[in-house]
């Protein structure tokens, strides 16, 4: 223990304080852990060491001058100082001449009241200048791009959002133009700077010069009411501050949790809350169009819930939920029917996936601490931006390496030491492929044929995996095809027997709370807890003996048996089948026979309008509750904004009260409680325990389901890909929102190969049709899958690429025409 | 649209012949040279082919090119005359070199006469200063200079 001790920290004197921290330390870091501030601009812990503002000098014994701090690694027995008369005139000096040229417009800036180059100023700057001559004037407030406001004459060129962009994002999109006092932040011939991460800049910058375009001039920093809440958005629920005035949105600022968000957020979380105040929200509860009151209107949903049991049995009914609504939602919707009106008819997916892993589920850190990451079928650029940046750091800061599988070209394939294109649906195949190879056996003859991948590229991956210390699986199970996700269970199985490596996967499912929504149950086949039907004597024991046993439909059979006339009632609940359940149009007609659709969401949607009761859901912002991401972390989300709406698990609660349950739950944290003690998995999920940065949830038991043999129908038409968009313009971005500068066209890519056969040409506009529906689509060239593919982004409900899909089939075909 | 000429082509691959692969960003003075002796100035259509062959974003290139005075990124006249107004020619009387050529092409600091003959401008050093005043046409330089020495050498820019 010793030993180690003395191997791995470094001991050192600041201001005659002794500091023990961890080799490698800078010595601003190591003075912040004995509260000694030792000033900064440049400095950030993310970014490293900089050393190009000056302002953390000081004096080290043994050292002829001083020594900017945030540069210097910690030393054995280093005696520093921070408070000598020297250093204090030293950073006098350094600040009146960062000021030399800065307005000091402080009473007119957004960053007044939380400005380090304000508060050092005030604490360790000139009382005044000696400067006698007029400030060089550059430009005020410009825009950097649609979000984001530069006022280059505020810019101390600190260089943090430069090196950002180079370390963090990159793409090296914001640089540091020109020399000299007239060197300026700037972008590749001033084009806007609108990527997907470009918000954390204005988090960074020490002072006022890049600020928030939405939020200027609206509130001040301390009129605002702070929230510590979780973003709303993707599976990563990042850690997020929420500060709102008089019960309206102002901003959204990160809120470092190295746990999950390693202290960024992307641009859909910074800008995407349009949706707390857009004019499309179901404001008031309807009843066949009508506004009513909430007990009126659950009184409405019982009274013919009641109604149709009775008349065909609890099977009638069935409940679509969604991976957005929050833990204690969820979990008390299932149980409503489970409980009281006793189906399993509940899901919240339209893919298959099965509850638990045949191997550790790893947390968002282990990424960065795995000798591998085997990526299969995700897009975290789109799906899970934070952990784009996670994969990023791990690759080219920690010496990960990344192989990816994909049917299509992602923006992670750069950052891979091995990218392996599969053809589009054959996703089994290759798994199959891959885990026969991991056995030691032959991948098959006929992997080539059906996947486009040679059985040597297999042989290489799996070569990686078996000589990984540790290993880390990332997969999107909304992305697999058909049955695919059980054979990359079996994969995962295999590879976690090997010896040598130690194997955990990661399932990133994109939507907020996919991994919630599984434990909670929402599942046609699991209990909460990922608790089979098989197993009747657990069930019973703890949801009592009537608890229904039957197997349930899943909500692609829901919509199928709607269509038949067996299922006559339907609760959806934060979904809007419409437009995002493959079939589209086909949905509506199949929704449209039913005696009853409830509609219980936060925007008006396609759906809405079909059904005869709709509740109003509050939403991010509103809720509070727990979600769990994608590594198993489950965490607090807090309310910043308050609404005279029921909250979801108050309403089910009401409906739950009229068909009999006799005690409600008295606020959510009760809820969360009931969650920890039914729930496998979450009995140390504590509203105290997860406060500050959330817990692991336990290991929730695994079950896998058998493959079905899907043979590819060969057929005419390329085989249909449809790829997830962070900048969607769907119900959450609507036109109005912050962020419709980066919506994008609707676009078909095609193989080189495909393109010449059909002899249409990049940029022409083509026709996408499937299953007798037609999308409209400009062509791109680009290679992004193999040939026989066509990749269709999701960029808008409009676009209602879903129509395409055939619903049920592993792979649907589209027919493309000029 | 930009295109390196074939000249330039052959030029580039004895450049970057000498950098290993990992570090072939190194090539991107040079490169930006041979942009600017191909075009007289680096445009942006020149920055995004030079980030193209060197895996580096235009943006870093623009970065780089303008932080080097003598990569132009607007057109310049046929001789580029500079003064360097940094302290030595400062106090040996550059500004009045300065305001006399100006006169003389009848165009300020910055600007380029209309026959497209002389761009004036000012450096910021030149590195000369036990010669000061110092100027400089395209790559030569005028030592020790005078307003009559100013007249010779522009008489000489044919």
């Amino acid at each position: 223990m010793d030993t180690a001790t003395q191997t791995d920290t470094v001991t050192l004197t600041i201001d005659g304080k002794t500091v023990t921290v961890p080799k490698g330390t800078v010595v601003v870091d190591a003075a912040k852990t004995v509260d000694i501030e030792i000033p900064v601009f440049c400095y950030h812990e993310k970014l490293g060491p900089f050393g190009c503002c000056r302002m953390c000098l000081v004096e080290v014994e043994k050292m002829p001058k001083m020594t900017t701090a945030c540069t210097l690694t910690v030393g054995e027995g280093m005696v520093v100082k921070t408070n000598t008369e020297k250093v204090e005139k030293a950073q006098k000096g350094v600040l009146e001449f960062t000021l030399l040229n800065h307005p000091l417009d402080c009473p007119v800036c957004d960053k007044g009241g939380e400005c380090p180059l304000q508060d050092n100023t005030f604490k360790f700057g000139p009382p005044d200048t000696r400067m006698d001559y007029n400030r060089f004037n550059r430009d005020k407030a410009t825009p950097l791009s649609p979000v984001i406001t530069i006022d280059r004459e505020r810019c101390i060129a600190c260089q943090r959002c430069t090196r950002y962009s180079d370390i963090i994002e990159k793409d090296q999109a914001l640089v540091m133009r020109n020399r000299g006092f007239q060197n300026r932040v700037s972008t590749f011939n001033d084009q806007p700077y609108d990527t997907r991460f470009s918000g954390n800049v204005i988090d960074i910058c020490p002072v006022g010069a890049l600020t928030n375009t939405d939020f200027r001039f609206t509130a001040r920093s301390w009129d605002l009411t702070n929230s510590s809440t979780l973003c709303g958005h993707c599976a990563c629920n990042c850690n997020m501050t929420l500060g709102a005035r008089l019960n309206e949105m102002k901003r959204i600022t990160t809120r470092p949790n190295d746990l999950v968000d390693d202290g960024w957020i992307c641009d859909k979380a910074r800008w995407g809350y349009d949706f707390t105040k857009s004019k499309n929200r179901i404001a008031q509860p309807r009843k066949q169009g009508q506004v009513v009151a909430i007990q009126d209107a659950c009184s409405e949903v019982v009274v013919s819930l009641k109604k149709i049991v009775e008349a065909h049995g609890p099977n009638s009914v069935g409940f679509i939920g969604s991976g957005y609504g929050l833990n204690e939602d969820l979990y008390s919707y299932q149980k409503l029917f489970r409980e009281h009106i006793g189906t399993n008819n509940i899901d919240h997916k339209t893919y298959v996936d099965t509850p638990g892993l045949p191997v550790t589920h790893f947390d968002l850190l282990d990424v960065e601490t795995s000798d591998l990451v085997v990526l299969i079928a995700s897009d975290p650029t789109e799906e899970l931006p934070i952990l784009d940046l996670r994969l990023k750091k791990a690759v080219e800061r920690q010496g990960t390496e990344m192989i990816v599988l994909n049917d299509q070209q992602t923006l992670m394939d750069k950052y891979a030491a091995l990218s392996v294109r599969y053809n589009i649906g054959s996703d089994g195949a290759l798994l199959a492929g891959l885990n026969a190879v991991l056995q030691g056996q032959s991948a098959g003859s006929d992997l080539e044929s059906a996947t486009g991948v040679a059985s040597s590229q297999l042989q290489l991956v799996a070569e990686k995996i078996k000589t990984a210390g540790k290993v880390c699986v990332i997969y999107n199970p909304a992305a697999l095809t058909g049955s695919a996700i059980h054979t990359l269970k079996q994969c995962l199985a295999t590879a976690g027997g090997l010896a040598e490596t130690a194997v955990g996967a990661i399932p990133a499912a994109p939507v907020t709370n996919a991994m919630g929504a599984m434990d909670m149950g929402v599942l046609p086949d699991c209990y909460p807890g990922g608790v089979p039907l098989s197993n009747s004597d657990a069930i019973k024991a703890k949801w009592g003996d009537t608890a229904p046993l039957e197997k349930g439909w899943s909500a692609l059979e829901m919509i199928e048996k709607a269509r038949s006339g067996e299922l006559k009632a339907l609760v959806v609940y934060r979904s809007n089948p419409v437009v995002d359940f493959p079939g589209g149009r086909n949905v509506e007609e199949a929704l449209g026979k039913l005696d009853l659709l409830v509609v219980h969401d936060i925007m008006e949607t396609e759906t809405a309008k079909l059904a005869q009761v709709v509740l109003p859901s509050n939403g991010p912002g509103f809720d509070e509750g727990t979600t769990t991401n994608i590594g198993g972390r489950v965490q607090l989300r807090t309310k910043g904004l308050t609404t005279d709406n029921p909250a979801d698990w108050k309403i089910v609660s009401m409906i739950a009260k009229e068909l009999g349950q006799e005690t409600a739950p008295k606020d959510v944290h009760a809820i969360t409680a009931e969650i920890a003690e039914k729930v496998g998995g979450y009995q140390e999920i504590k509203r105290s325990a997860i406060r500050k940065e959330g817990k692991n949830r336990a290991v929730v038991p695994s079950s896998n389901g058998a493959t079905a043999s899907e043979e590819i129908a060969t057929g005419d038409g390329l085989i249909l890909r449809i790829a997830d968009v962070l900048f969607s313009h769907d119900k959450i971005l609507d036109a109005e929102s912050n962020l419709a500068h980066q919506f994008q066209p609707s676009t078909v890519h095609l193989h080189a190969s495909d393109a010449n056969g059909l002899g249409v040409q990049e940029g022409d506009e083509v026709s996408v049709s499937g299953n007798g529906h037609e999308v409209k689509a400009e062509v791109r060239i680009s290679n992004r899958c193999n040939p026989g593919g066509a990749v269709l982004p999701k960029v808008s409900d409009e676009q209602d690429v879903m129509s395409l899909a055939e619903a049920g089939k592993a792979i649907s075909r589209v027919t493309i025409k000029k | 649209m930009f295109a390196f000429t074939e000249a330039s082509e052959t030029r580039i691959e004895k450049i970057l012949a000498k950098y290993p692969e990992s570090r072939k960003v190194s090539a991107l003075l040079p490169l930006l040279t041979l942009a600017q002796d191909q075009e007289g100035y680096i445009t942006p259509e020149a920055m995004i082919e030079i980030g193209k062959r060197l895996d580096v974003s235009p943006a870093y290139v623009e970065s780089v090119c303008t932080f080097y005075t003598m990569y132009y990124t607007k057109p310049v006249g046929k001789y580029v005359v500079k003064f360097c107004i940094n302290i030595s020619c400062h106090l040996n009387g550059c500004d009045n070199l300065m305001e006399y050529t100006a006169r003389k092409l009848g165009i300020k600091e910055g600007e380029t006469t209309p026959d497209k003959k002389f761009t004036l401008l000012k450096e910021e050093c030149l590195a000369a200063c036990c010669e000061a005043p110092v100027m400089q046409v395209n790559n030569k330089y005028h030592v020790n200079m005078t307003p009559e020495k100013v007249d010779q050498v522009l008489e000489s820019c044919k």
